[in-house]
């Protein structure tokens, strides 16, 4: 099957040079944000280094570790669910719903907030096909759920949107005034709105940030209020994670929640740091646990790193290509370089675009709270999509030339010698005809000098 | 009758065989990590950095963050400073200063949402990012805090720490449901336009005595 890849909806999105540019600014502002935050704490590094190891450790005793939280989550009267895989995540939550929602002449009601990993499970497009009233709360993801849009950011929802496109779709489903845009006016618009879907809801549903073998317990870290605002008003709690949200234990907390805001937005905490551990008397938890891809990326040496990631989106805010191309160019839940490294482990053929979406300049290994290698981890998924066959034919061919030529230094030579001239000759028109020629799509080559390095050295140096 | 038996037998034989076979999805997700996991990783110790854990550090951070700070000399002025401050709120709920909504876990949504005003004690506040843990057994309510128009936290100078690590450190129990609260509630994600009072608190302040 044939779907865009990268460099086409790449190419779309930098059709209005303007707003790629405001795009590059906004994300780059976070980055900026970001580094006024850390700068000031001695101690970072240090920081990033325990993170690091205590997640490389974790993912060494993984299973120990889930049987441990498992059992002291049971114990705390939370219900424990595992699903090998997105369908059967969707599964587990919808039954969940209609098995403690009796309701008579309507559907039942579920408030969400932020989850990636039910985004990657694509949840509320079935909850709603199984008559299942979802309602995204966080704003950012109620703005694009409106739009019937993806996330284009995992931490900043609607960051592809302009206050205007905002004040449209709260326009056309909310009843606020036709223009406006006055960001305090829409997000108190969404405010009232979703006062009523709160207080009337019958399910909360959340995702978990940090899940804590120790105790049982589960963090959830939020800015807006919304995830507590949901599940304090339900009667049910759903608790969604992927397996890799274990740490050991509660006082390693002090390490995470001094490096994921103010890696993810440039604050030093968030808002909210919850800590769930049992449910209020009469009321039920459940926490699912979801593998869907995770244990096969356990399994590989050289990329097995990528499941320590905290979902901060810091990579994402400084990469140039994600700035420029915006996270719907990714075709994957997560984008950004580290949705590069996760997505082929998924589905090889459709995200073989993705590691060559980048420059390898490092800069998001260099902001990685948990120093993940993320640009060497790029550079081998490449390997892998040539070695799986997957280059695109014309890249194939034009790297099995380049090999070639670079082989017989008699041809390289001549090469070389006919560019130079040709170079000087041709007109401009032609040299940096993008069609022929793609890498003059914004490039200028540069004069072509009389003689090729080899040359002058021969002439001078010899 | 022996051929009824033995269909018997051999059905229940059958299911019983399947059912041993077929692994649950617990089952699947533990055998692929115990196979794919690398070998054991030494785990590090988390040292408790140092750091400035004065009440004016606490002050400057919560500031920046939306919240505001007030200091008291005694607890019992906290009156006076919720007179002082929020004269004009009418639904107060607090368990520290003069309360008309009775707030406890039977409390109904209905009676929650008219709550302008919460006024409830703080544990420990960390002075590298304002914020203050709040455990269930002060809240009255667990969703007290998250639905109050306004949020008041009353905090013990001596309970402020510098950084996570001391925090963590000395919190000794996080009892059913904790929470550490740092400023209003807020979202920037309308053009990373900050707005502050999302859909938790409109406005914080800490009481510090």
């Amino acid at each position: 099957m044939n779907h865009p890849d990268h460099p086409e909806l790449a190419e779309a999105f930098n059709k209005d040079f303007e707003r790629t540019t405001w795009h590059d600014e906004t994300l780059w502002f976070v980055r900026q944000k970001r580094d006024k935050a850390v700068y000031p704490v001695p101690e970072f590094q240090d920081l990033r280094t325990l993170a690091s190891e205590i997640k490389d450790h974790t993912l060494s005793n993984l299973d120990n570790y889930l049987i441990e939280f498992e059992e002291n989550a049971t114990k705390n009267g939370v219900k424990v669910h595992w699903a090998a895989d997105a369908t059967e995540h969707n599964q587990i939550v919808m039954e969940i719903i209609k098995n403690s929602c009796k309701v008579e002449g309507r559907n039942a009601r579920l408030v969400k907030s932020k989850s990636m990993l039910t985004e990657e499970c694509h949840l509320n497009g079935f909850l709603e096909k199984n008559n299942i009233d979802v309602v995204d709360t966080d704003l950012g993801e109620r703005i694009v759920q409106f739009r019937n849009e993806p996330p284009s950011h995992i931490v900043l929802p609607a960051i592809h949107l302009k206050k205007e496109d905002v004040g449209e779709t709260f326009h056309k489903h909310l009843g606020t005034t036709k223009g406006e845009k006055d960001p305090q006016i829409l997000t108190e618009a969404a405010r009232q709105h979703l006062r009523g879907k709160f207080v009337a809801t019958d399910v909360a549903l959340t995702g978990i940030n940090f899940a804590i073998a120790e105790t049982g317990s589960f963090v959830v870290c939020t800015n807006e209020g919304n995830a507590d605002l949901g599940v304090n008003l339900a009667k049910v709690h759903i608790a969604c994670m992927g397996i890799e949200k274990i740490i050991p234990k509660l006082h390693h907390l002090s390490v995470y929640t001094r490096l994921l805001a103010r890696s993810a937005t440039g604050q030093p905490v968030t808002t909210y740091t919850s800590h769930f551990t049992k449910p209020v008397k009469g009321k039920e938890m459940h926490i699912v646990i979801v593998d869907n891809g995770r244990t096969q990326q356990l399994g590989r040496e050289d990329f097995r790193s990528s499941l320590k990631c905290i979902r901060c989106g810091a990579c994402m805010n400084t990469c140039p290509v994600y700035r420029r191309s915006g996270g719907h160019s990714y075709d994957f839940t997560v984008p950004g370089p580290i949705g590069a490294i996760l997505s082929p482990n998924i589905d090889l053929h459709k995200h073989k675009s993705l590691p060559f979406a980048s420059t390898l300049c490092g800069s998001c290994s260099d902001v990685c709270p948990v120093k993940i290698d993320i640009h060497v981890q790029l550079y081998k998924w490449r390997q892998i999509v040539g070695q799986a066959n997957e280059l695109p034919a014309a890249k194939k061919w034009a790297m099995k030339g380049m090999a070639k030529v670079l082989s017989m230094p008699k041809v390289y030579n001549l090469s070389g010698k006919l560019a130079r001239g040709a170079l000087r000759i041709l007109p401009h028109g032609l040299t940096h005809n993008q069609s022929m020629n793609p890498w003059a799509k914004a490039r200028e080559l540069p004069d072509a000098p009389k003689q090729s390095f080899k040359e002058w050295y021969e002439e001078n140096r010899k | 009758m022996f051929s009824c038996s033995k269909f018997h037998f051999e059905g229940g034989l059958g299911i019983y065989l399947s059912q041993k076979r077929k692994m649950t999805s617990r089952e699947k997700i533990l055998a692929s990590i115990a196979s794919n996991k690398p070998t054991l990783v030494t785990l590090p110790n988390v040292p408790i950095f140092e750091g400035d854990g004065s009440i004016e550090r606490f002050k400057t951070v919560l500031e920046g963050i939306g919240g505001t700070a007030v200091e008291l000399t005694t607890k019992a002025e906290c009156q006076e400073a919720i007179d002082k401050y929020y004269h004009d709120l009418v639904n107060v709920a607090s368990d520290i200063v003069k309360a008309n909504v009775a707030v406890n876990l039977d409390t109904t949504k209905e009676i929650l949402e008219q709550v302008d005003l919460a006024v409830i004690q703080g544990e420990i506040g960390v002075a590298e990012n304002g914020t203050v843990w709040v455990p269930e057994s002060n809240m009255l309510n667990r969703a007290l805090p998250f639905i109050t128009q306004h949020l008041v936290l009353v905090l013990d100078k001596n309970n402020i720490v510098a950084n996570m690590q001391q925090a963590y450190d000395k919190l000794e129990d996080i009892g059913n449901y904790g929470v550490f609260i740092a400023g209003p509630s807020k979202t920037a994600d309308i053009e990373q336009s900050l707005v502050i009072g999302a859909h938790g608190a409109r406005s914080m302040m800490v009481l510090i005595y």
